[in-house]
């Protein structure tokens, strides 16, 4: 047998197109007739529009249209950003797409923007999420629309809504959902604690900033298509999408995902009504591509949120209860919300003998909540880790042993009130208990210190199909419908040639359309590879039947008794009776051919969850005089099941870390008190640079996941959910303060630092 | 509208012409003029560096200035970067070195780099980092670009010896 592919860096398959600049991006394309719109955007964080003035705008130059809602084919009633991709009568965030500008020509829509007068009459805005809850408050929303939250919440994470709830509590109509998981009497047992901590922790407005800007262009068939190609994270989710806001046959649209310039979570189905919607409205192709300031204010970044939590153990570190309180700021997402999750995942991975945990989905006058790598889990994971630390330090045990004496392993049952399947909690705290880094925490210099924190994702499931087929020339063709976000391509290419027995240079991947791929669903929630990944392992399965029974034929050899190596089939034992792939694929793909083309479609279901935890060490340096935090030093040991190739796997946790230390460090979308966004730039809003961020050090911890393809499983959102608090602790370990709130900026590090006298 | 005016640019080594109002940015002159896509725009302040280009070997935003302020100087794109169709060294590295994800950032990255090591064939990590410090990256955490620059330095360093 030749070496395993599976195991093994190779570059990724879409790298040699990336650095020449051959990919095109969804911006890139080029479109005969094309029309370019921009938004006019709400002023006003809540108000009733009165009129939209068209006329000065449409008398300029190159201008076409301006659209407002009513001149979109909607199909039906709705307020969410499907169905009202343009607001109707209510604006309820500033930065709210209240019309479109279309012209021949980018720069002739943007003058006219500015020509367009739009006048409201303002409402009270809600900005303070917690005073929103209450009874009587004024409401975010004042006109009743049906909500339907369509099918994006699904995507990132299937998480049941924890039980119902029997007792009223009395909250105001803002409240748009509510959470209740709870097992035995965890009031009681905090009460006969010996030790119980507790704190109130907030995390601000967070945006996903993929670089490449949102954008999608849509056009008309002859024959009535609706053809979109956009920058998004799934095509078949969009053309369902599509399809519920015009009222439009799924045959009649076809979607095409153009590859992605960072998605996070953030690209699903923002853009492409509002494309397909002019589109339709004009008959032309129309393209809308947001500038960085409109990404700002008008895309869907993750909600604030504010944690209550109370967590309590034994003398001998022993866990007994956990009780929270989770507000989830929604923005004016009426559809869904990350309470569910959230309040999953504050529990973390251990175990506990009672919970009682609240989760409230509240609506404000603040963006559209939407989903960012792991959505409802840094905010969770920096209330609970923070509070372990505490816990640790109060018991006098070392944080890393009371973490591992109480996380979970298989068959723990959970919060969510089912078993854990396998996850290497354990695992990746044993590992990191050898890192020197930990190692050296008790002999740093003054006011540099360690910190420890770990955290979990569940992962996603969704049924989904692949092709394999192999060409004339014997190379092989990986045909999904996957949108590649995080390199999962380049996984494909290896499980389709380890599975089938070809060189993974001889196999090519390629993404499929709503018109003619395989069915799979979006990328999001840390399944594609468990899911597609399962999809093409069967696939090409099924073409090596074929490709078996083929060469059994041609070779007198039965086909139990032949490999396939490299591209060659041969006999076990007696190598010189070969024939190669390409021989066969020859013989096949012919006018009187006698085999059937070697090709294989699979599929997947999976039932069984592959939650992937992280454990993150941070070494922060905290200068006294100004509150500043450097870090120094970060460390992130994930259990990945299997890694189908190392060096992508370590990109997905660096790149999930360092978002992890924006948080802890930088990032935090603010709005004044009349709901006005302060931070709409990257001037305002600091992601972390290249300065920022310090090496990270990787560290695999490879426990299979049972029904994973090779025991690979999803990676992608776990290493962004612990290193905030990580940084915290390693704060707390170096100046002995404890910090509520993200980001840790240098005001607040140096205010904490007065207000404790550390 | 002031009038659109023709422009006269050399251009990956060949000498094209674009239709311009004076207005227009270099940027888009050379995406939509010159059907250049690979110059990628990432925002509105300047700030990103997803539209890095070289003007005259130099890195330079080409959303901070106008395509006509161009003219006369030679513009290199990320497409006109590659030596003879084989990947620049730069380019190399950064497959290689697993420098890129989305791969949006990296026309920008690579751009930036091949300034960085004409005037330093030999940075240390914290004067690569320095010198990236206009070009944001939200997929990789820099540590694989960082490595990938190194790699490319030393690649340079020996094809000049060889
Ligand atoms: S587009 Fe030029 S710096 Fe961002
Ligand atoms: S690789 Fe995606 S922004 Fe750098």
């Amino acid at each position: 047998m030749s070496e395993s592919v599976i195991g093994v860096s190779r570059p990724r398959v879409d790298a040699p197109d990336k650095v020449t600049g051959a990919t095109h991006f969804a911006a890139d394309g080029h479109v005969h007739g094309l029309l370019h719109a921009r938004l006019v955007l709400s002023t006003e964080a809540h108000a009733l529009l009165q009129r939209v003035e068209r006329d000065a705008a449409l008398a300029m130059p190159g201008v076409v249209a301006v659209l407002t809602a009513d001149d979109l084919p909607l199909a039906s009633a709705g307020s969410d950003r499907t169905t009202e991709p343009l607001a109707r009568t209510e604006v309820v965030f500033a930065g709210q797409p209240v019309a479109l500008v279309v012209a021949e020509s980018e720069a002739a829509a943007e003058d006219a923007v500015e020509a367009v007068v739009v006048e409201y009459e303002p409402l009270p805005a809600v900005v303070d999420v917690e005073d929103a809850m209450l009874p009587g408050r004024a409401l975010a929303r004042v006109l009743e629309e049906d909500a339907g939250g369509g099918d994006l919440e699904s995507i990132h994470a299937g998480v049941d809504k924890g039980q119902e709830d029997g007792e009223e509590e009395q909250l105001s109509g803002n409240v748009l959902d509510t959470v209740h998981r709870n097992a035995g009497d965890a009031t009681a047992l905090l009460e006969t604690s010996d030790v119980v901590v507790s704190g109130t922790f907030r995390t601000p407005w967070v945006y996903q900033a993929y670089i490449e800007p949102q954008v999608a262009t849509a056009w008309l068939e002859p024959n009535e298509t609706l053809v979109v190609s956009t920058s998004t994270q799934g095509s078949f989710v969009t053309q369902r999408e599509l399809a519920r806001a015009f009222g439009l046959p799924l045959e009649r649209i076809r979607v095409i995902a153009e590859p992605l310039g960072g998605a996070f979570g953030g690209k699903l189905a923002l853009m492409e009504p509002l494309a397909a919607g002019a589109a339709l409205a004009l008959r032309r192709p129309v393209r809308v591509v947001l500038t960085r300031a409109e990404d700002f204010q008008a895309t869907n970044p993750a909600s604030a949120q504010v944690t209550h939590l109370k967590i309590g153990a034994r003398k001998d570190g022993t866990l007994t209860a956990i009780a929270a309180r989770m507000i989830v700021d929604r923005g004016s997402n009426a559809g869904w919300g990350v309470e569910g999750i959230t309040s999953l995942l504050v529990a973390g991975p251990y175990r506990w003998e009672a919970h009682e945990i609240r989760g409230y989905g509240v609506q404000t006058n603040r963006f559209t909540f939407g989903a960012y790598r792991g959505p409802g889990a840094p905010t969770a994971a920096f209330a609970l880790e923070t509070l372990m630390d505490e816990l640790a330090v109060e018991l006098e045990l070392d944080p890393l042993e009371l973490r591992l004496q109480n996380a979970v392993v298989e068959d723990d049952v959970g919060v969510s009130g089912n078993p854990f399947p396998r996850m290497g909690a354990v695992e990746v705290l044993e590992r990191i208990r050898t890192h020197p880094l930990w190692q050296s925490r008790d002999s740093l210099p003054d006011n540099e210190g360690v910190g420890l924190a770990a955290g979990y994702w569940p992962g996603g499931n969704e049924p989904a199909a692949a092709v394999c087929r192999v060409n004339q020339d014997g190379t092989m063709t990986v045909v999904t419908s996957a949108v590649d976000m995080s390199g999962v391509n380049t996984g494909f290419a290896a499980i389709a040639a380890e599975t089938f027995g070809l060189s993974p240079d001889q196999v090519r991947v390629v993404a499929a359309d709503t018109a003619t791929g395989p069915y799979s669903g979006a990328s999001g929630g840390s399944k594609v590879t468990y899911t597609v990944g399962k999809a093409v392992l069967k696939a090409a399965e099924a073409a090596r039947e074929k490709l078996l029974a083929a060469a059994s034929d041609e070779l007198e050899i039965a086909p139990a008794d032949l490999e396939v190596v490299d591209g060659v089939v041969r006999a076990v034992g007696a190598p010189d009776h070969s024939i190669t792939v390409a021989e066969i694929s020859g013989k096949a793909l012919r006018f009187g051919g006698r085999y059937e083309p070697i090709e294989g479609h699979g599929g997947s279901a999976q039932t069984r969850g592959a939650p992937s935890v992280a454990a993150h060490l941070a070494h922060a340096r905290v200068d006294r005089e100004t509150g500043e935090i450097t870090l120094l030093a970060h460390v992130i040991a994930q259990d990945v099941g299997r890694a189908l190739n190392p060096a992508l796997v370590e990109g997905q946790m660096r790149g999930g870390a360092a978002q992890g230390i924006g948080w802890a460090l930088y990032e935090e979308l603010v709005h004044d008190e009349n709901g006005q966004l302060l931070t709409g730039s990257f001037l305002d809003y600091a992601i972390p640079l290249a300065e920022r961020v310090p090496d990270i050090d990787t560290l695999i911890v490879e426990v299979p996941a049972p029904d994973g393809p090779f025991g690979a499983k999803g990676i992608g959102e776990a290493p962004v959910i612990a290193a905030a608090p990580a940084i915290a602790n390693a704060v707390a370990a170096a100046v002995g303060i404890r910090l509520r709130e993200l980001p840790m900026t240098a005001p607040r590090v140096w205010a904490t630092l007065e207000e404790s006298g550390a | 509208m002031p009038a659109a005016r023709q422009l006269e640019l050399v251009i990956n080594g060949e000498r094209r012409s674009a239709e311009v109002e004076p207005r227009t940015l270099l940027v888009h002159a050379l995406r939509d003029g010159l059907g250049l896509t690979g110059t990628h725009v990432g925002c509105d302040t300047s700030q990103c560096g997803a539209c890095t280009v070289l003007l005259d070997g130099r890195a330079v935003k080409s959303c901070t200035m106008l395509a006509v302020q161009a003219e006369g100087a030679e513009v290199t794109t990320i497409e006109g970067f590659a030596r003879n169709d084989e990947l620049h060294p730069i380019q190399r590295a950064f497959v290689e070195h697993h420098g890129l994800q989305c791969g949006f950032c990296t026309p920008g990255m690579i751009l930036t780099a091949s300034d960085l090591l004409t005037r330093a064939p030999d940075p240390d990590d914290a004067t690569i980092r320095r010198a990236l410090r206009g070009n944001f990256c939200r997929c990789t955490g820099y540590q694989s670009i960082v490595d990938s620059v190194r790699a490319a330095a030393t690649a340079l360093r020996e094809g000049e010896a060889a």
